[in-house]
């Protein structure tokens, strides 16, 4: 049985009230929704943006008309809610460093490839909307036709924005 | 190194270049080492992007998910009643926050209980959260007018809310001395992150009236505080 046939059995029984059947949704898809807020905001917002995300989906789950698969559904709603929220409280300010992300970056730089250490804390410096764009593509494998209706841009933006993502990433790394 | 290639690294590696454009890329690339490695260094990172997807959250917050499935899923406002302006509200300040003092006013549990009620206004009815957590629906006169997407402004009932919070902190301040000083702590430092988070959310609904979201990030996080106290104050009548 693969994961889209246990979602599929799971979203029906949750759709009628199963607390149960959820959770198992929830634990199979919590860790990307979890990376996904832990980039687009605050890594101090992240767990509390997490519950509103499997929150809304749970409200949500009668309009889940099974037309694409359930992880996909949830993670656009994921994405979108993300979004809001970020800009709803004011998160585009240019974010600071973590200090508790730094600290598992130098934790974990022994047991992980120096450049994924890197780039982590490269991605965290990255201006808001590069930051988004270079999440949403590179990392979510969102289109840029995709990106530029969820951020409400142009795909032209959202083109530019990727490369200068890019860019930054790859002057941040090498200093 | 040319900025008119550069520009166009990350088209080519995406594979959005037409073929006359990749060619002439193509071409610049056999002859200039600089863009060469450029082309090298961005594959590299955006060959390593996807394996940041996948990260546990910091705690299990299944439990956390569990307990709000059943909320009403949003507070709107009651159109009959008159809308209050957040900013005419007194709003704490976390970094002022008083320091708990005790109060010469004493309370039993029957005024705790009665303290503690909150009402969040559903639609023309009303949902009374009471200290146990049960919700119970109270009927009203008349039905409401149906709400509109610009009214949807929550009006929390704001003087029984902040009466039940003012009177939870007093007797949380009258019994704090049977609590120790690290607990104390943490519910100082939770109840100042609370209002930080609904000082955020009010000024934010200010800039922006009808979003709904924001005023349901508001009754979340007056939801959170009143609990807390409530779990507070428990702790304390389970010591007295």
């Amino acid at each position: 049985m693969t994961q889209a046939d246990l979602d599929r059995d799971d979203v029906q029984l949750a759709s009628a009230g199963d607390h149960d059947a959820f959770e198992r949704l929830y634990r199979r898809h919590v860790a990307r929704v979890t990376s996904l807020a832990r980039w687009l905001l605050d890594a101090g917002e992240a767990d509390d943006a997490v519950q509103e995300v499997f929150i809304r989906v749970w409200q949500k789950l009668h309009t889940f008309a099974g037309q694409s698969a359930f992880g996909t559904w949830l993670h656009r709603v994921a994405v979108n809610l993300l979004l809001r929220r970020r800009q709803s409280l004011g998160s585009s300010r240019r974010r600071q460093v973590n200090d508790e992300v730094q600290m598992l970056a130098a934790a974990g730089a022994s047991e992980r490839p120096d450049l994924r250490v890197a780039i982590e804390r490269a991605v965290d410096l990255l201006p808001a909307g590069a930051r988004e764009v270079f999440v949403l593509h590179d990392m979510e494998g969102y289109k840029h036709d995709e990106i530029a209706e969820m951020l409400a841009v142009d795909p032209g933006t959202s083109r530019s924005q990727l490369h200068r993502a890019r860019l930054l990433l790859r002057q941040q790394l090498a200093t | 190194m040319s900025d008119r290639f550069t520009a166009q690294l990350s088209a080519y590696i995406d594979g959005e270049l037409d073929d006359l454009s990749r060619a002439r890329l193509e071409s610049h690339l056999a002859e200039c080492l600089d863009c060469t490695r450029t082309v090298a260094e961005l594959r590299a990172i955006v060959a390593a992007a996807p394996d940041y997807r996948g990260r546990e959250p910091s705690r299990d917050l299944w439990n956390d998910i569990e307990r709000r499935l059943d909320e009403p899923e949003v507070v709107p406002i009651n159109p009959s009643r008159p809308a209050v302006q957040p900013s005419s509200r007194p709003v704490a300040q976390p970094s002022s926050r008083p320091p708990m003092q005790p109060s010469r006013h004493r309370f039993g549990w029957r005024e705790l209980i009665a303290a503690s009620i909150v009402m969040a206004a559903v639609g023309g009815g009303a949902v009374w959260v009471a200290l146990d957590g049960t919700v119970r629906e109270v009927p009203t006169a008349a039905a409401p007018a149906p709400i509109t997407a610009e009214q949807q402004n929550v009006e929390f009932a704001d003087r029984e809310y902040d009466a039940a919070i003012q009177d939870l902190e007093l007797l949380l301040a009258r019994g704090q001395n049977r609590l120790d000083s690290a607990t104390i702590r943490t519910i100082e430092q939770s109840l100042s992150k609370i209002d930080e988070a609904i000082t955020e959310a009010r000024a934010a609904v200010q800039r922006d009236p009808a979003n709904a979201y924001l005023s349901r990030q508001i009754a979340a996080n007056m939801r959170r505080k009143l609990n807390l106290l409530r779990v507070a104050t428990q702790a304390i009548a389970a010591r007295t």
